[in-house]
This record gives C-alpha cells, sequence and structure tokens, in this order.
C-alpha cells in the first residue's frame, strides 16, 4: 500500500519500492511507494528482492526513467536525481557508550539493542554538546540531531533538582515457619507444625452447591512425584493484623507452605481452556517462579471436583476457589492469634515515591472475558474471596491500586489455564516488575492499574479508552503493560499500547509471545516490547509458571522503558522470534549496569513429562 | 407491447408518489408522479391505461398504436430555462439519477460545465453514438446548461478512442470558442465524476467534494440532450437511450436503442436485440463494473445505460476465494453474488485502501484511477488460504494486482471477466497503456 509523506519519512532509510506501476517522467514521492512493513512477507515470497535498492530518502524527487510495474526496487539505473544522503561515513558521529538500549516491536516481541549515543550531525556549525557526567554507568539518555544549523545537545534525566524519596505507606510482613503440615481434630499451629482439622474436606463440600467432591491432600517435597489434576490456584497463606486493609499495616504469613487448589469437572475434564497442567507434580511446575511453589515447599492440595459442565461457566470456578478458601480462612485465623515469638523474619515494604524522577506507571491487564477468566479483586484478607469483587462484575474497567496491595494479595487469581503463561495467585504476592520498580532509584512508580480483558471487541476498546485516560490523568513520563496469557487478549493489550502511546506517553509492553504467542495485532506505538518466553521452542507448554514475567524480564522492561523515556528510538525487532535478542540485551544490561542478571531455568531444568515428549519437545 | 412498469424511484432522493389510479388514461407525457421530497417528476411513457399502482411502481397497459406526439411539459408561458428542466423531471442519465435541475442551479460564475462522454463502463456505446449522430442536440444543452448555471466555459471530456465521435465534435464546436475537447485515455476510469474533474481541470477533489467545489458540474451528454428537448420541445423525461450487448442471436456486438420508452422490460429490449443466444451465465442491468444483476422481467429507469447477457461463468467446485473490494466496481455485495455464481466460497474480504466509505455506505474511490498498492491484500488472502481472488479494480489496481498475485499463487479473476469474454474485450488485468494521452486531435 502506498504510504504518507509522513510514514516516508519514518521510514528514510529503508528500501524504497514502487507501490504501483508508474510511468516515465513520474517525480517520485510517497504515493509512489510501497510500505516498508510489509517487506519481509514480500521477501519471504520471493516477490521482492532488496539487492541494490535505494533507500526511500534517496528517491523522493528523482524522476522516473522508465515505466516500471509495482513491486519495483528503485535502483539508480532507472531514476534521475537521485539523492546523495549525507553518508554515513561522512557524518560525525560521537559514540559514547550508554547504558543499554534492549527493545522490539511486534510482531514477535523479543527486545532488540541499541548501545551507543549515536549524535548525526549532518550540516552546521558551532554545535555544542554537553554531556552530564557520569553517563556511563546509568540510565540511558541519548538525543539524536540531524541537520541541525546551530543545536545544542543535552541528555540524561532532567536534571531537575532531585527531591528526597517520600515513604507514603509501608507494609509489614511477618513470617510464620513452617515445616510440617499433618491432620488433627482442631486446626492449630504448634512451633512449626500447621494442623488442619480431619473432616473438614465436608465443610468444603458444603460450602458449595456445585462442589460435589473434594480431597485434601499434603504434598511434601518426597511426595513430588504425584500425580495431579490441573492446577487452577498457588496461593499464599496470609492474614491481616487487626483491622488493617490489604497494603497497609501488618501481614503474616506462612512461610514453607502454600495452598494449591485443582480440579476437574464431574466428567473428568480439566477446569481449563487452552491447554492443562495435569500431570506428575514435578515434571509440571517450573518451580520458584513467582506465581508457583518453591522447590522444597509443602503443598496444601485440594483436588475440586465440580458439578458436569460447569467447568466452562463462570459459576463453576467460582465455586471451586469460594468453597477451598474455607480452609485457607480457617488457617488465618489460627494465624492471627499466633504467638509473637514464633515470628522468624520480618520484613518491611515499603510504598516510595521519587519526586523529580521520571514518573511511571505499570498497567497490568488480567482476564476477566468470564468463566475461569476472571479475578476477584481486593478481598479483605490477601488472596482471599470474601469482601472482594470479581473483576467481570467491576466491568473490566481500570481499577488503580497501590504497589503494596499488589504484594499484599489484592488480587485473588481464577485464572488457572494456558499454564506456562497466567499469572496465579502467588504471582502478585511477588510481583517482579512492581518489586523492580519500586526499588530502582531511577524511578518514581506512582501506582499500579488493574484492567480486565473482556471477551467482547467493542468492550475491549471501551476498558483500552478508559486505560487510556486514566494514564493521561496521571501525568506519568512512562509505563508498562502487561498481560498473562496470549491471543484474544493480545487485542487489548495492542490498544492499551495505543492508547497510552498517542497520549505522547513512551510505553513498553510485556507479555509472552515468541512462536504460539506471536502478537495477532499491532500498532505503531508496539515499538518496545518484551517477550516472557523462557521455553526453549517458544511455545506454551503447559509447565505451570513456565513462561511468566520474571524479575528478569522486569529490569529488561525497566532498562527498555528508561531508554524509551530518554527518546531514543528502540531498534526493531527481527520478524521471525529469536531468543538471541533476549540474550544480546541481557548482556548490554549487564555490562551498561555492571550488574549480573540471573537467567531463570526453563522446563529443560524438569524431568520430563509423558505429555511435554509427545506434544511439544 | 408488454406492459410498462414505472418506479417510483428513478433518482437520487424519496420516491415519488403516484397521482393517477388503475383505469387512468394516460398519454405519453402524462405525469404520473411527483417529487415528495429530492426527487424529479414521472411521466407516463406511453398511450394507455393505468392498470395497477404498487408501493413501488405504476403500471400501465400499452395501448396497441402508439403515436409518436406527446403531452408538453405544463409550465407558464414565460417560464424559465432552469423552471423548465426540473418541470421536465430530468436526472442524471449517466447512472447517478441526481436531479438536474436541482444540480444545476447553481452559480458557477463564469465556471466550467464538464461534459461526461467518457463512456467508461466497456461494452456500452449510446453516449458516443449520441455524439456522432446528434452533436448539435447536445451542444444546445451544454448551452443551456452554461446559461442556467452561467458557466464560463465548458468541455467534453471524451476518450481518443472514439475517433468518428470526436472528429464530429471537433467540426460542430468550430465556432464555439467557449466549448472546447479534453481527451481522455481508455482506461477505467475515466467518467468517474472526481476522474472528470481532474483530468479536465487537474484539480484533485476529496471524495466527500462535489465538483462544484472545483466551480464545475459534471454532466453527461445523453442528460444534455434531454434538457435541450425539454428547452426547446417541452419534452418531458420519459425515454432512455441505452445498449444492449452480450451473448444475442446474431452476434455479440452492441445493440444501441435510443428513445426507448422507461419501463420496457429487459426482457423485451433483449426480444428487440435478437434474443438470448442459449445458455448464459447472468443478466446485467448497468455496465459491466457497476452494474447488477438483474431478471427478465425488471424495467429500465431514467438512468438504465446498458442491458448485458454474459456467458456462463467459470465453475470453481467451492475453492477458496478471496474478495478484493474497491469504489470502481460492484460493491461487497455484488462481489460475493458473481463469486456464489462461480461456485466459490469466500474466506477473506479486503477492501481497497482508497475506498472511502461515505455517508451512504456507498464507497468512492480516493484518487480514481490511481492505485495506492495491492500486495498487502494479496498477503491476506494468501494468509487466509484463498486459492482465486475475484477483484473489481481499476485497469491501474488490477495492474498491480496482478503485479503480485500470480507469484504468490493467487488465481485472478475479475469481476468483469464473464462480460468482457462475452463481448470480445481484453480482461482487466495488465495495464500496457500510459494514463495520459496526447491532447492533438
Amino acid at each position: 500500500m502506498s504510504i504518507t509523506a509522513e510514514t516516508a519519512k519514518e521510514h528514510a532509510k529503508d528500501p524504497a519500492v514502487l507501490c504501483c506501476r508508474a510511468e516515465a517522467g513520474t517525480v517520485l514521492s510517497a504515493s509512489n511507494l510501497e510500505d516498508p512493513a510489509i517487506f519481509d512477507d514480500l521477501v519471504d515470497s520471493g516477490l521482492l528482492n532488496l539487492d541494490g535498492c535505494l533507500t526511500i530518502e534517496q528517491i523522493l524527487g528523482a524522476t522516473l526513467t522508465k515505466t516500471c510495474d509495482s513491486l519495483t526496487p528503485l535502483t539508480p539505473d532507472v531514476l534521475d536525481g537521485v539523492k546523495e544522503v549525507a553518508s554515513e561515513e561522512a557524518a560525525e558521529e560521537t559514540a559514547v557508550p550508554v547504558a543499554a538500549a534492549p527493545a522490539a516491536p511486534a510482531p514477535v516481541a523479543g527486545p532488540a539493542a541499541g548501545g551507543v549515543l549515536r549524535i548525526h550531525i549532518g550540516e552546521g556549525k558551532d554545535i555544542n554538546i554537553e554531556l552530564p557526567t557520569g553517563l556511563t554507568s546509568g540510565g540511558a539518555a541519548v538525543a539524536e540531531v540531524t541537520e541541525a544549523p546551530v543545536a545544542g545537545v543535552a541528555a540524561a534525566p532532567a536534571p531537575a533538582a532531585v527531591e528526597e524519596e517520600k515513604v507514603i505507606r509501608t507494609l509489614t510482613r511477618k513470617h510464620f515457619k513452617i515445616t510440617e503440615v499433618k491432620r488433627g481434630p482442631e486446626t492449630k499451629i504448634e512451633g512449626t507444625t500447621l494442623y488442619i482439622r480431619e473432616g473438614i474436606e465436608a465443610d468444603v463440600v458444603a460450602d458449595q452447591e456445585l462442589v460435589k467432591k473434594f480431597e485434601l491432600e499434603i504434598i511434601t517435597p518426597d511426595k513430588y512425584h504425584t500425580y495431579s489434576e490441573t492446577i487452577m490456584d498457588v496461593q499464599p497463606i496470609a492474614t491481616k493484623e487487626g483491622d488493617s486493609d490489604l497494603g497497609t499495616g501488618v501481614t503474616r504469613v506462612l512461610d514453607g507452605v502454600v495452598m494449591m487448589l485443582t480440579g476437574t469437572d464431574e466428567d473428568g475434564v480439566q477446569i481449563g481452556e487452552f491447554g492443562s497442567s495435569e500431570g506428575y507434580l514435578d515434571e509440571n511446575i517450573m518451580w520458584n517462579r513467582p506465581g508457583c511453589p518453591d522447590k522444597g515447599e509443602i503443598f496444601i492440595k485440594g483436588n475440586i471436583v465440580i458439578q458436569e459442565k460447569t467447568n466452562m461457566e463462570r459459576r463453576g470456578p467460582m465455586a471451586a476457589h469460594t468453597a477451598f478458601d474455607v480452609i485457607t480462612q480457617e488457617i488465618r485465623t489460627v494465624l492471627k492469634k499466633l504467638d509473637e515469638s514464633l515470628v522468624v523474619d520480618t520484613e518491611e515494604l515499603k510504598q516510595v515515591r521519587r519526586p523529580g524522577k521520571k514518573k511511571v506507571v505499570i498497567v497490568k491487564e488480567i482476564m476477566g472475558q468470564g468463566a475461569m477468566h476472571d479475578n476477584f479483586i481486593l478481598p479483605v484478607e490477601p488472596v482471599g474471596v470474601l469482601g472482594a469483587r470479581a473483576n467481570v462484575d467491576l466491568g473490566n474497567v481500570p481499577v488503580c491500586v497501590s504497589p503494596l496491595e499488589v504484594l499484599d494479595g489484592c488480587i485473588h487469581a481464577l485464572t488457572c489455564i494456558g499454564p506456562a503463561s497466567k499469572e496465579m495467585s502467588r504471582h502478585y504476592w511477588r510481583e517482579p516488575l512492581v518489586l523492580e520498580a519500586l526499588h530502582d532509584e531511577e524511578v518514581d512508580l506512582c501506582g499500579v492499574v488493574f484492567v480486565g480483558s473482556p471477551q467482547i471487541n467493542a468492550e475491549k476498546f471501551y476498558v483500552s479508552k478508559r486505560v487510556g485516560y486514566t494514564v493521561e490523568a496521571m501525568d506519568v513520563d512512562g509505563a508498562f503493560v502487561t498481560t498473562e496469557g496470549f491471543g484474544n487478549n493480545h487485542i487489548d493489550f495492542a490498544s492499551h499500547l495505543e492508547q497510552i502511546g498517542m497520549r505522547g506517553v513512551p510505553v513498553v509492553g510485556m507479555s509472552y509471545c515468541a512462536v504460539q504467542g506471536a502478537l495477532v495485532v499491532g500498532n505503531k506505538y508496539m515499538t518496545a516490547m518484551v517477550d516472557n518466553n523462557k521455553s526453549e521452542s517458544g511455545i506454551e507448554n503447559e509447565v505451570l509458571g513456565c513462561n511468566t514475567l520474571c524479575p528478569e524480564d522486569a529490569i529488561r522492561a525497566l532498562a527498555m522503558l528508561k531508554t524509551a523515556m530518554a527518546g531514543e528510538d528502540i531498534k526493531k525487532a527481527e520478524k521471525k522470534w529469536n531468543p538471541n535478542v533476549k540474550a544480546t540485551n541481557v548482556e548490554l544490561i549487564e555490562k551498561a549496569y555492571g550488574k549480573k542478571v540471573d537467567l531463570v531455568a526453563n522446563e529443560q531444568s524438569l524431568p520430563m513429562s509423558q505429555k511435554r515428549k509427545e506434544k511439544y519437545d | 407491447m408488454g406492459s410498462i412498469q414505472i418506479l417510483l424511484r428513478q433518482h437520487v432522493g424519496a420516491p415519488c408518489e403516484p397521482i393517477v389510479k388503475a383505469g387512468d388514461n394516460v398519454e405519453k407525457g402524462t405525469l404520473i408522479a411527483t417529487p415528495t421530497g429530492l426527487g424529479a417528476n414521472i411521466f407516463s411513457s406511453v398511450y394507455g391505461v393505468v392498470e395497477e399502482v404498487k408501493e413501488d411502481r405504476i403500471i400501465i397497459k400499452p395501448d396497441e398504436e402508439q403515436k409518436e406526439t406527446f403531452v408538453p411539459i405544463n409550465v407558464p408561458e414565460d417560464a424559465s430555462k432552469l423552471d423548465m428542466v426540473k418541470a421536465a423531471g430530468i436526472v442524471g442519465m449517466g447512472g447517478a439519477g441526481f436531479p438536474t435541475g436541482v444540480k444545476i442551479d447553481t452559480d458557477l460564475q463564469g465556471g466550467y460545465i464538464l461534459i461526461n462522454a467518457a463512456e467508461c463502463e466497456p461494452g456500452l456505446r449510446h453516449n458516443i453514438q449520441q455524439i456522432e449522430e446528434e452533436a448539435d442536440k447536445v451542444i444546445r444543452g451544454v448551452k443551456y446548461v452554461m446559461e442556467i448555471s452561467n458557466a464560463g466555459k465548458a468541455i467534453f471530456a471524451i476518450k481518443k478512442k472514439n475517433g468518428k465521435a470526436v472528429k464530429v465534435l471537433k467540426e460542430a464546436l468550430k465556432n464555439e470558442p467557449a466549448i472546447s475537447i479534453h481527451l481522455l485515455a481508455d482506461i477505467y476510469p475515466m467518467g468517474e465524476e472526481r476522474a472528470v474533474v481532474r483530468e479536465c481541470l487537474g484539480i484533485e477533489l476529496d471524495p466527500t467534494k462535489l465538483p462544484l467545489a472545483a466551480n464545475s458540474i459534471v454532466i453527461n451528454v445523453e442528460t444534455l440532450a434531454r434538457v435541450a428537448e425539454a428547452i426547446d420541445e417541452k419534452k418531458p423525461c420519459f425515454s432512455k437511450n441505452l445498449t444492449v450487448i452480450g451473448k444475442l442471436n446474431g452476434g455479440n456486438e452492441p445493440h444501441v436503442y435510443m428513445d426507448v420508452p422507461v419501463g420496457t422490460s429487459v426482457g423485451e429490449l433483449i426480444e428487440r436485440a435478437g434474443g438470448i443466444d442459449g445458455v448464459y451465465g447472468e443478466i446485467i442491468m448497468g455496465g459491466p463494473f457497476t452494474g447488477k444483476a438483474t431478471t427478465l422481467e425488471a424495467p429500465i429507469t431514467k438512468t438504465t445505460g446498458g442491458i448485458i447477457v454474459t456467458m456462463e461463468f467459470p465453475d470453481l467446485h467451492g475453492a477458496n476465494v478471496g474478495l478484493l473490494v474497491c469504489a470502481c466496481g460492484g460493491d461487497e455485495e455484488r462481489m460475493r453474488d458473481v463469486c456464489q455464481k462461480m461456485n466459490g466460497t469466500v474466506v477473506s474480504v479486503a477492501r481497497c485502501k482508497q475506498a472511502m466509505e461515505m455517508k451512504n455506505g456507498a464507497l468512492k474511490c480516493e484518487r480514481p484511477g490511481i492505485c495506492p498498492g495491492q500486495a498487502k491484500n494479496n498477503l491476506q488472502f494468501k494468509k487466509d488460504k484463498a486459492e482465486y481472488i475475484i477483484i473489481g479494480n481499476c485497469s491501474d489496481c488490477s495492474n498491480t494486482v496482478m503485479g503480485s498475485a500470480p507469484k504468490m499463487k493467487l488465481k485472478v479473476f475479475h469481476q468483469t471477466d464473464h462480460v468482457m469474454r462475452t463481448i470480445g474485450h481484453p480482461l482487466y488485468r495488465y495495464l500496457k497503456v500510459s494514463k495520459t494521452v496526447d491532447q492533438d486531435i
């Protein structure tokens, strides 16, 4: 398709190819040119060979000397008046090593690299370039000047007077250690032993009409090789002290043990849609992911059977989660009264604001299509049920929360499918991007916005427009948009990025994409993307949590957003998924920050399951 | 002569209101329906008796004998020329059907009347034949419209390939310094209103703009002749010139019929042209690009330009088909109709980048006849697993489609193929002629 003058400018250095037949004597303009965005596909289809092709800036205004057909790459032999563009070699270039600029655009995310401060001056005199000292050690900051007669280039984060950090509020986590979980006549904690009341199963079944059967199992590390139905959720066991709200005051949490909900319907159908993680636990859990159990932990694993055919209805998964919380709530009640002397560790999470630093917001897209694609927002207890409102009931509109509310379990995730890329409840409790941004002294994290992903397209755009206005009102310098899963939700994910980007706010998108989750839609604001994929072959491998957002992704996203906020272009990713892009970026970040980025393991570190062998690897 | 069916809506605007009832005797030129809003008077085209008044049409049984004389339009002695045009119920006869009395009721302040003689739809010939035979009448119409609209100049836009008509015009215009000729290349579309403005005046109009924005009016050859008839003879607009062509007994040459009574059935005209030759594909009312499938019973209107009987369609045996919809050819409904007749399965629909949807849902091309590139649509068709594509594009865009489709192994059909094969016209595929022509006559 022909392009506009604006697009031609953006693609000045891209090859110039005729979009349509043009007759001899035509003075070439943007409307004669094919859009470089489709060249990759055309080259792939063997329709285009760009060898020797001139660039768009070279041919604009030149005259065609011969009538040429569509898709003709423009070469000097058919043109008069080709512009001699100040060639790269002739231009003065100052290269200053500077923080990495990882990046990448649609269609397949995965960051690419920049890594130099490039100041290009085509023509000019009396040019002063001032660079702040200490540039080599920190944030990327770059400006590009072309053909400016007189120009002063200052780079780096605005040297505005940096004010003191402000602690808005704090959240204290008191940790209690559990080393053993047993059954007993009553639910209690003695020392480091948690007893769960015998017969509590009947209470779970009685709680919800749709729950037909319930079994409780204590999985200790020696029983990790146990068969399990699909894992619907992994939850921390935590409770508030006193009357404090989520994200404030004190939270008590049990270490060494997690709640795990699994289940099927009466017909034995896994409660999942795209993929499920049933199988031997040790072959299907990516240990130590933010949303997963850590290796060595004990699972209080409840297997729920819900009424037949309700697995894909809203009420089915909701009933399962609500009933299972009966057990967690009983443990919470005990935990509340536990003697202070049993606290093994206390940590203080601070919500810090950094006035004068680049203000950023995190927009987290969560599932809101209904059934198991739902989330309970803001329960009274961490990852509880009581007091929460389902995302779908709220119309999936953006909900602003504090970073500490996120880390205090304000999301009870019903999400249980697309096991590798979905975020379990525990993920939010340890959300890496929130933690990284909160701790990063170069940015000012102002808040987190949750937005649901509705089923219908019209509703998707309804909520994404709200995201746009919400972010606009926040007056931020940059934004992150994360999502879980892939496919349908990428439509609104892309729209969120567009709504934010069109308001002139640099924005970084984060999603699992790679091979199977390649973006189905795109727009011109999707230029800075981080792929959360960890799997070897870039697929949804049904291993719980494998492709979810990890600290290494958060680090890359932060580096990328800083680069974008500094106004530097982010390099395009290759057309096909290439894991080396991530590797290169990580290397650049390590070099720039002088800090090792530890990469997490993937499914290859687990014993090979029969399912994986047959379906994937 | 069979019954005459006169539609109450033959123009842009609201349907007319009938003013006759069953049993009424009518004459050629009797006013039988009047506008309720934007519209134009409708007259009986025959002597006869009103058989039935239906919601959308008046059915008249014609008398055995039909005289040449007609009832003149009912206007006062001192009526202005514009009043006569309005009273005569003239509408744009090139196919658009906009009431002419409304269109020319403007002050061009010395601007242009652009005479659309492109007759762009392949196969049609009645406009060119009228210039060859009645140039004087058309030129009288031009001068009346120039006077009514206060135009300073007029330009005939005609394809250079029509050598004879051009010669006749040149001769007829030798003493008319205000009226000139602009020659057009033989590509489709040149007769699109804004294409005419662009070619004659060098002004590119946005699809939402009328030629008035370029201080001009674009008006069809036949419409001008009807204007001359209304003013010189007080003749109401009740007949139509048209071309019947296609798979007919006696061959595929065009049959031009002048002054056919509006309301005559398609079947009757086909019979008059020799009748259908054996099995056929479909009957099109209008041109190959913008016409639609019709039936033998359907009546012609003030805007009917062509009746085409086509050969049979090829059978795609349910193969996957992509449709490329644009403003120059049929709309999506027509494209789907063609696809279904070819026994294809629509798996993908793309719209040419330049096809802009107007408020009324119709498509208009941003730059008629100048391609914006089509490779991306072909990539879509490929992705959607189309094996064939059906396009309705103009000459330039069809050429672009051919630049990539065959290499992608997409087999291309043009919506007009079955017509072109029937009438022995080259298929719309590659463009081999220049879009600019030498203006030397």
